[in-house]
């Protein structure tokens, strides 16, 4: 599959560009959506229907700007790396519509909650934390079954596709990945929600409750998914333990200072900075992840460069592209400057 | 690979019925925006109450829809990877790229105006909260644009080989540029104009026939109905275009949405008719029964009297498309557009004599139910030129280059039936959520009580229990 198109250097080097901006994307994606979702999660541990429905207004202004990058992800995963997107979809089928359904249904309870009869109130507001459940896991669980890889017909001069049942990617580990996923949003969701009230607001001292308690799980799970890497992918053990160990555990330090910091931060009640000391570690760790994985971009299936689309391609895509990320990143700072005040749970959806 | 297998079939309805409920909200999102923009505008330059009233009302109904639009747009984009992996692999450097395109310039641009539209309301300066507007309006047509061109590349797919099992682009102009583009996208922007000036008619005819805030609503009545005096012939016209391009470039389509099986007459001369109604019979190889008029068809696709059309007839049998959906979701569209033109005239002749004035407006009950009853064409115009459309260029997914059955991904029958399930009631739900909403803000009508936004004084949202605790200040941002 290496010999579908042979690459020039240029087209090397744009390859890895774009590849690193399809990483920026499903990172900013993490970051920002990440905490969305969490709240979700973290609202069906909320009783106060006016809490719920202030949890939703609080992302009223942002969410559906943070789902985009989901979905330039998608754009730039189907615009450069085609291959891979056709087979790597048709391998994540189950999943992905599992965890698109949670999209839609988390998308219409949100646009449509302030505008119900107070009796489906309650309905929507349990469909949203549910379907933000559902969408935390599956895609959790897409993640770690494509660390996993998958099987490619071999026909020659045709592209490989996916060959296999609709439920391969059931594995213990992508269980565990997907469980891990929800772990994580539920810390972002926390860190939010404390974010975005006003200090003396009850949700504020509930979602620290929250936060602290699921800090120590996040930080078990963390440790459990590098574990269970190592033993399972040579390619993760090669790398961390090969002869390159101390740059890795260095990096492995860098990324346990952030987490303490971000723990101080949490524990002074600093929440901007203790949102921003978390994505500096889910930053690295993606960064690491990433690195980790090179050249492979769905571990022993696709490399980077065989998933890349023709050299002509690439180049008007990235011509064409390339100015945008920074315009998009602009307005979204100014978005959620603009929408940055904190919020109590009277002031309500309405607009 | 059978191409008439049960998996293959189901692999289009289940796409069918995706697109299908997908396009019923773009189209009105693309014009509303539009409209909203022009609302705002005016009242800017005017500084009237009303105008602000007009566009905080169906700026409601605006967000509604696009909701349901993100919803089933997200859908669409994972079901190409999902039910057509080797048509998106294969594709994947034309068409992946460009809804790569339309993500980043078109739908990510969107997505971040419309935040500051729907929720900056007294948090931007009216002259941002405009530019947000406009830039809403901008970037969602040029989400319109991109799509067209990714699908218009699939009815006339120039500027590439395939080589390898890959489309490999040679020419990017004459692949953007494709024919079918040049016509296939101003047919589809004025299709979402006209759908939403008579969506904004039929929503104020509504309140006058109810005799409900009539000052307000004779207002964009009276607007819409005079723009689609403009829009309406255009559309026609616009049609009309297209239709020659699909005569010329993809003449198996053409001949499937006319019945036109044979080239020739049995006498030798030219076939010109042009069937009114029409069912192929058994074999496939001509109509059962049709209703004919002769010369109409030539003068219609060649502009000529006796114009040679090509029939079904020189098409291979296995390359034919099928001919009852597009035959007749034509007629329907075309029968649309032509009633939505004559009530355009109705109205600009009205208002030409004056009787679209608040005070003469409500006499004319009869008009009024006319236009409301038209609020609903442009949506079925919408979908069964869909239909047609993609129906017609059957049994390929890229025409004459991919058949729909190599590009479909391969999935068992009860996989198929899992996904088309799940997927219809989704898309019934949004579907259904949006047209309970979009009823229930209507019939509460605008927004006349609360006071007109100033500049930098709004909190986020509404307080609703004011009695329990103090209202929240968050004008300023506590330090962190």
């Amino acid at each position: 599959m290496q010999t579908m198109n042979a690459l020039t250097q240029t087209q090397h080097f744009l390859t890895i560009i774009w590849w690193m901006s399809l990483g920026l994307s499903i990172m900013l994606y993490l970051m920002l959506d990440g905490a969305d979702l969490g709240a979700g999660v973290f609202s069906l541990f909320v009783k106060d229907e006016h809490d719920r429905g202030a949890i939703m207004s609080a992302m009223a202004g942002t969410w559906d700007a943070n789902e985009t990058w989901l979905i330039v992800a998608g754009g730039v995963l189907f615009g450069t790396f085609p291959f891979v997107y056709g087979s790597l979809f048709s391998y994540l089928m189950v999943p992905l519509a599992l965890a698109l359904w949670g999209i839609i249904t988390r998308a219409v309870s949100l646009e449509f909650r302030h505008l119900a009869e107070p009796r489906y109130k309650r309905f929507s507001d349990y469909a949203f934390g549910v379907s933000s459940l559902t969408t935390a896991f599956f895609a959790g669980m897409a993640v770690g079954a494509t660390l996993k890889g998958f099987p490619l017909t071999h026909t020659p001069d045709q592209v490989p596709a996916y060959v296999g049942g609709a439920l391969r990617f059931i594995s213990p580990f992508s269980i565990w990945t997907g469980i891990a996923a929800v772990i994580a949003v539920a810390l972002a969701g926390g860190l939010f929600v404390r974010a975005r009230f006003e200090p003396q607001e009850d949700i504020r001292k509930h979602a620290a409750t929250w936060t602290n308690i699921v800090f120590f799980i996040a930080l078990a799970a963390a440790v459990i998914t590098t574990a269970w890497s190592v033993i399972i992918f040579p390619w993760a053990a090669n790398r961390w333990l090969g002869p390159h160990f101390y740059l890795w555990g260095l990096g492995f330090l860098v990324v346990v200072y952030t987490v303490i910091r971000m723990r101080m931060a949490s524990n002074r009640e600093h929440d901007i900075a203790a949102i921003l000391w978390l994505n500096a570690a889910l930053a690295l760790m993606g960064t690491g992840m990433m690195w980790t994985m090179y050249p492979w971009m769905v571990p022993n299936t696709w490399t980077i460069f065989a998933g890349a689309t023709p050299q002509v391609s690439i180049i008007t895509f990235t011509m064409a592209m390339a100015g945008f990320f920074p315009v998009m990143l602009a307005y979204n700072w100014y978005q959620i400057w603009v929408f940055r005040a904190r919020v109590t749970k009277l002031a309500a959806y309405g607009h | 690979m059978l191409e008439n297998s049960l998996s293959v079939f189901l692999s289009r309805i289940d796409f069918a019925w995706i697109t299908s409920f997908h396009i019923l909200y773009p189209p009105l999102t693309v014009g509303l925006a539009t409209l909203l923009f022009f609302f705002e505008w005016r009242w800017m330059k005017t500084d009237d109450e009303k105008w602000y009233r007009l566009t905080r009302f169906f700026e409601k109904l605006f967000i509604i829809n696009f909701g349901a639009g993100v919803a089933t747009g997200i859908t669409m984009e994972m079901a190409f990877g999902i039910l057509y992996g080797p048509f998106s692999q294969a594709a994947g450097p034309f068409f992946g790229q460009v809804l790569g395109y339309e993500t980043i310039t078109a739908f990510m641009y969107e997505a971040g105006f419309i935040g500051l539209m729907i929720f900056g309301w007294g948090k931007i300066s009216k002259k941002m909260h405009l530019f947000a507007t406009f830039n809403v309006a901008l970037s969602s047509s040029f989400s319109a644009m991109w799509i067209l061109v990714a699908n218009s590349w699939m009815q006339t797919p120039t500027g590439v080989t395939l080589k390898n099992g890959v489309f490999q682009v040679t020419d990017w102009v004459s692949a953007i540029l494709n024919p079918d583009v040049m016509f296939g996208f101003p047919h589809m922007l004025v299709a979402c104009f006209e759908l939403a000036l008579f969506f904004v008619a039929g929503v104020s005819a509504w309140f006058v026939l109810r005799k409900r805030h009539i000052e307000i609503f004779a207002r964009p009545l009276r607007y819409a109905l005079l723009a689609l005096v403009v829009v309406a012939p255009l559309q026609v016209y616009l049609g009309d275009g297209l239709g020659q391009v699909v005569a010329h470039d993809q003449p198996a389509a053409l001949a499937a949405m006319e019945g036109h099986y044979h080239t020739y007459n049995k006498d030798g001369s030219v076939n010109t008719g042009w069937h009114i109604v029409a069912w192929p019979n058994a074999k496939g190889d001509g109509n059962a029964f049709a209703i004919t008029i002769p010369h109409v068809l030539s003068l219609l696709e060649t502009h000529t009297w006796t114009g040679k059309v090509p029939g079904l007839d020189t098409i291979k049998p296995e390359d034919r498309p099928p001919v009852v959906v597009p035959f007749y979701s034509f007629r329907v569209m075309v029968a649309a557009g032509m009633f939505m033109m004559l009530v355009a005239f109705w109205g600009g002749w009205l208002a030409l004599r004056r009787r679209l004035t608040a005070a003469r407006i409500a006499q004319n009950p009869l008009f009024l139910r006319v236009v409301v009853f038209s609020a609903f064409l442009p949506y079925i115009s919408v979908w069964t030129g869909w239909w047609t459309r993609e129906v017609a260029r059957q049994p390929w997914v890229v025409y004459g280059l991919m058949r729909t059955a190599q590009g479909v991904s391969h999935m068992s029958v009860p996989l198929e039936v899992f996904w088309l399930v799940g997927y219809m009631a989704f898309e019934l739900m949004v579907f259904g959520g949006t047209w309970y909403f979009l009823a229930k803000v209507i019939r509460k009508g605008p927004d006349l009580t609360s006071p007109v936004v100033q500049e930098g004084h709004q909190m986020l949202g509404h307080i609703e229990e004011p009695k329990h605790h103090e209202p929240a200040q968050p004008e300023y941002p506590r330090p962190a």
